[in-house]
């Protein structure tokens, strides 16, 4: 403050301040602090591949598509593939789904795998290998190829055996080229063989080498031989002529393989993945189709979409309905299927869902020439050593240790049947700690969470606006082909789309704490914000008013 | 969203200053200076914001600041006005900026004299419904049922607030206008407007108090907001006393939403409430006849 030696006679007729408020360090008056906290947004909790969604999608509104799609590849190598067949529960998480729809973040992962590998990956740098340490990989399913990526980016070497005579597991061979084309499988494959992955395929473990083989030649093995043993159905005349493996059906569609005893009256049964592909798929090969399913809608384990698509195609779908008995003719061929009625009793069985239960004398015959079975796959435990097997599945931890050195684990084998984007992000963690295993690297920490809830946000300053919708091949173009159905957004949809994004938890700049700050001490500067606690006073506006909860109070204390 | 003023960082005003945490009328002077810039001269009567601008030696505006008698702000803003155009200076805004009590109650004469000669002044009413600086006693601005020190529990205000944006709009000066600081561009482009008028301005500003009001400091904007998508205070102007415009549609939102958020309103029943609804509603659709013309 100046000093004050002013004689009287100077004095003006009206006192006339000297000196600003800025004296006056109002902070002192604080009992709460606000402090820039950025919070993780759900969408990325609830992707299994913990992929930064927020981030890329924030990439995109930019139009920065290939940073958007780096982003991706940092979690998941396979954006094309997830993009596409991915249950994507990060939309179940998403935020705006409580205030209109939840962001399409599945349409704008697929556009950005898209764009990688259309216009990215051609010039992207490819990573020496320094081949001291080997790794093999058996099976080439998203896990095993997961792992075998993020190998190759840090420079280890990978051999793959597959037993099948092409890469992608289920997803080159299971799931249908309608709903992934081969050549999306294909170009995602292509990131690992430019990279010098080596693929041994028609080598069988269990048959043409066993573990121990790989154990003295590779410094680690990743086992990623999926779950695709079809289970029994346990009744009469199971092994009449007709009666298919679900798994093994869509195997010899999608290898081209002919089908003895494909009919024309075709009944599935199950309710997952598999029996929806194989009805889709035999109706796409001429058949009338019914599928079984002894729950109800709500219970099916398939993805959402693939039974409403499977509805709209004309398929039609008996719920509470089990079979009994197999009914064959003299030449041992499938005549018809004795079915059951079903209810679900009170009783809650292990999957957690209402166990059903016979309605007695509710028996009836529905006739058919093929029967597929898809109640769920198992894994395929009798070629492995008993260290490493637990009752259905493979032992391991998280991270894909096993109790045999050297040998690690991931994937359906010993999730038993899960997701695709559950066994990528299972590969990359085994890689992560097989580095770690061979090369001392370090595993990346898990990143703490503090949760952004739809209850945390200010949606004042959020509009109704509708979710993208993708373009669909109409159902009477489907008939007798395997075109795809779902088409990738264009990039003026994902710009549009990636605008709804309430980007939960990280700041974008939309200005807000500084706009409303009451005591200017929020500062804005080259984009950034930084509040001045020798004024703030703790009103805590700021907080209120940011949109997507980036800031947080703090009790003035516990500073 | 984006701020269009956001995008020009320079400030008017200092931290510092002796406002509550989370006071609307010392936003509402951020904001007003915001729009006017620096030459401006500011007249203040008795209210909060002699307070707020710190006690001498201290000053928080960057620009000069009168301060007066409580129901002199008008009349004193005319006077700078006057001594600018003997002096030529033209390019200098008065703006006189009092509380509701400043404006609606003591302040009313002088008001309506320069609203009557249509003197150059910007008058701003800041409106915290009550005389908050001397410990919340009601005003004419204060709403029907609201809780202050003079009309406790079940003495709550019984009368309706006086409409001041009514009354001025009857002088037929150029420029009347609403504002709230939940909506802060539509504020600053009200007072750009007012100072392109030819004569009198008035601005009437929704400025929340969360100590009289008794409610979270950090609703301040929120409460703001609300006010206007429960109708309750609309947004809109009226040029030349007879042209009425309406500057937001309103989200429609049950005044029930804006009024459980603050204490001085926790006595009221569903009755009562009923009754600010109906009052609410009454007049919205009387300013949308207007505004239809
Ligand atoms: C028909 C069907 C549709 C599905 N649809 C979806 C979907 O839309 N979305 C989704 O998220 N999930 C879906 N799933 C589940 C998903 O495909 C699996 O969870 C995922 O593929 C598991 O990956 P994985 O790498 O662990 O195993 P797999 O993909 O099963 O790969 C295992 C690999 O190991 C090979 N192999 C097996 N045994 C041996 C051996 N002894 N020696 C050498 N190689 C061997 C196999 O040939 C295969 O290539 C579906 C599953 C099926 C069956
Ligand atoms: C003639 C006169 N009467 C009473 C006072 C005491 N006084 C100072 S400020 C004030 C209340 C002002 O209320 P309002 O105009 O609403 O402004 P607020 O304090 O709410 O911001 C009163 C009554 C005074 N200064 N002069
Ligand atoms: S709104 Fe955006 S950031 Fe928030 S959960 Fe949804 S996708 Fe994630
Ligand atoms: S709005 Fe300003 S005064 Fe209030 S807590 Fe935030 S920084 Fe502090
Ligand atoms: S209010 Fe806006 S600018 Fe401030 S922290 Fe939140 S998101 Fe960032
Ligand atoms: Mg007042």
């Amino acid at each position: 403050m100046k000093k004050l030696d002013l004689k009287v006679k100077d004095y003006p007729e009206l006192a006339i301040s000297w000196e600003t408020t800025l004296i006056n360090k109002t902070g002192t008056w604080r009992t709460f602090y606000p402090k820039y906290f950025p919070k993780t947004p759900p969408c990325n909790y609830y992707c299994p591949a913990n992929e930064n969604i927020q981030k890329y999608i924030a990439l995109s509104l930019k139009g920065e598509f290939e940073e958007a799609y780096f982003t991706i590849l940092e979690k998941n190598p396979f954006p094309s593939i997830t993009g596409r067949v991915c249950y994507h529960p990060c939309e179940i998480g998403c935020n705006r789904g409580n205030f209109d729809e939840s962001i399409a973040i599945h349409a704008i992962e697929r556009f950005l795998g898209d764009y990688g590998i259309n216009f990215v990956e051609s010039k992207r740098k490819i990573e020496k290998l320094t081949f001291d340490k080997k790794v093999a990989i058996i099976g080439s399913g998203p896990a095993g190829l997961s792992c075998a990526y993020y190998l190759l980016l840090k420079g280890v070497g990978v051999t793959i055996f597959e037993k099948e005579s092409y890469p992608g597991g289920i997803l080159f061979y299971g799931i249908p080229a309608y709903r992934l084309p081969k050549e999306i499988v294909k170009r995602e494959v292509e990131k690992l063989t430019k990279r010098g992955a080596e693929f041994i395929f028609n080598k069988e473990l269990g048959k043409d080498f066993s573990l121990d083989d790989l154990t003295k030649k590779y410094d680690a093995v990743f086992l990623a031989i999926g779950a695709q043993i079809e289970q029994e159905l346990g009744v009469l005349n199971e092994d009449a002529n007709g009666v298919l493996m679900g798994l093994d059906f869509l195997k010899a569609i999608n290898l081209k393989r002919k089908i003895k005893y494909f009919g024309k009256n075709v009944l599935v049964i199950g309710g997952g993945n598999t029996a929806i592909d194989c009805a889709r798929v035999a109706l796409r090969k001429g058949a009338k189709v019914k599928i079984l399913y002894r729950r109800t809608k709500e219970e099916m384990p398939a993805i959402r979409e693939e039974v409403e698509e499977a509805l709209k195609e004309g398929i039609e779908i008996l719920f509470l309905t089990a079979p009994s008995k197999i009914i064959k003719d003299k030449k041992e061929r499938v005549k018809g299927l004795e079915c059951v009625k079903m209810k679900l009793s009170e009783e809650v069985d292990e999957s957690g869902r209402r166990k059903p239960i016979p309605i007695k004398n509710s028996n009836f015959v529905i006739k058919c020439d093929t029967i597929i079975k898809a109640i769920g796959e198992k894994v395929d435990l009798a070629i492995l050593p008993k260290e490493i097997i637990g009752k259905r599945t493979v032992l391991a931890d998280e991270y894909g240790k096993t109790n045999i050195d050297k040998i690690f684990a991931g994937g359906d084998c010993v999730t038993g049947p899960k997701t695709v984007v559950e066994a990528i992000a299972y590969g990359r963690r085994a890689a992560y700690f097989i580095l770690n295993y061979l090369k001392n690297f370090e595993i990346p920490k898990k990143e703490s969470v503090s949760l952004v809830n739809y209850e945390n946000l200010n949606t004042y300053y959020f509009e109704k606006q509708k979710r993208i919708e993708e373009d669909r091949l109409p159902v009477n173009k489907r008939k007798r082909n395997f075109k795809e159905i779902v088409a990738t957004l264009t990039d003026q949809d994902v710009k549009y789309e990636a605008g709804r994004c309430f980007s939960c938890g990280v700041c974008n700049n939309c200005d807000n704490c500084y706009v409303f700050c009451p005591d200017l001490a929020v500062l804005k500067k080259n984009g950034e914000y930084e509040i001045l606690y020798d004024y703030c006073k703790g009103c805590g506006v700021c907080a209120h008013e940011c949109p997507r909860n980036v800031i947080s109070m703090f009790f003035e204390e516990e500073k | 969203m984006k701020w269009q003023y956001a995008n020009n960082t320079e400030e008017y005003m200092n931290p510092g200053h002796l406002a509550c945490p989370g006071c609307g009328g010392a936003y509402a002077m951020r904001l007003a200076l915001k729009a006017l810039g620096k030459n401006t001269i500011v007249v203040i009567p008795a209210c909060c914001w002699s307070i707020i601008d710190g006690p001498f030696p201290l000053h928080c505006i960057k620009v000069p600041l009168y301060h007066t008698a409580f129901e002199t702000a008008a009349v004193v803003a005319s006077g700078i006005r006057a001594a600018l155009e003997v002096k030529g200076k033209r390019d200098i805004e008065v703006l006189a900026f009092a509380g509701d009590g400043g404006t609606l109650d003591i302040g009313i004469q002088a008001l309506s004299a320069v609203c009557e000669r249509n003197d150059k002044i910007i008058y701003a009413c800041y409106d915290n419904e009550a005389y908050m600086n001397t410990g919340i006693q009601r005003s004419s601005a204060t709403p029907y049922g609201a809780w202050t020190t003079t009309t406790p529990r079940e003495d709550f205000k019984k009368e309706r607030k006086k409409n001041i944006t009514e009354i001025i709009a009857a002088h037929r000066i150029p420029y009347v206008a609403t504002a709230s600081i939940g909506f802060p561009d539509d504020l600053i482009v009200k007072f750009k407007k007012a100072k392109e008028a030819k004569g009198t301005a008035f601005i009437h500003i929704f400025a929340p108090c969360p100590t009289g009001w008794r409610m979270a400091p950090e609703l301040m904007i929120t409460i703001a907001q609300l006010a206007v998508d429960c109708k309750i205070f609309p947004l809109y102007e009226v040029f030349d006393g007879v042209k009425y415009v309406i500057n937001y549609q309103p989200k429609n939102i049950p005044v029930q939403e804006y009024l459980k958020l603050q204490g001085r309103f926790s006595h009221l029943t569903e009755e009562e409430i009923e009754i600010i609804q109906k009052e609410v509603d009454f007049n919205w659709e009387l300013l949308v006849k207007k505004a239809k013309g």
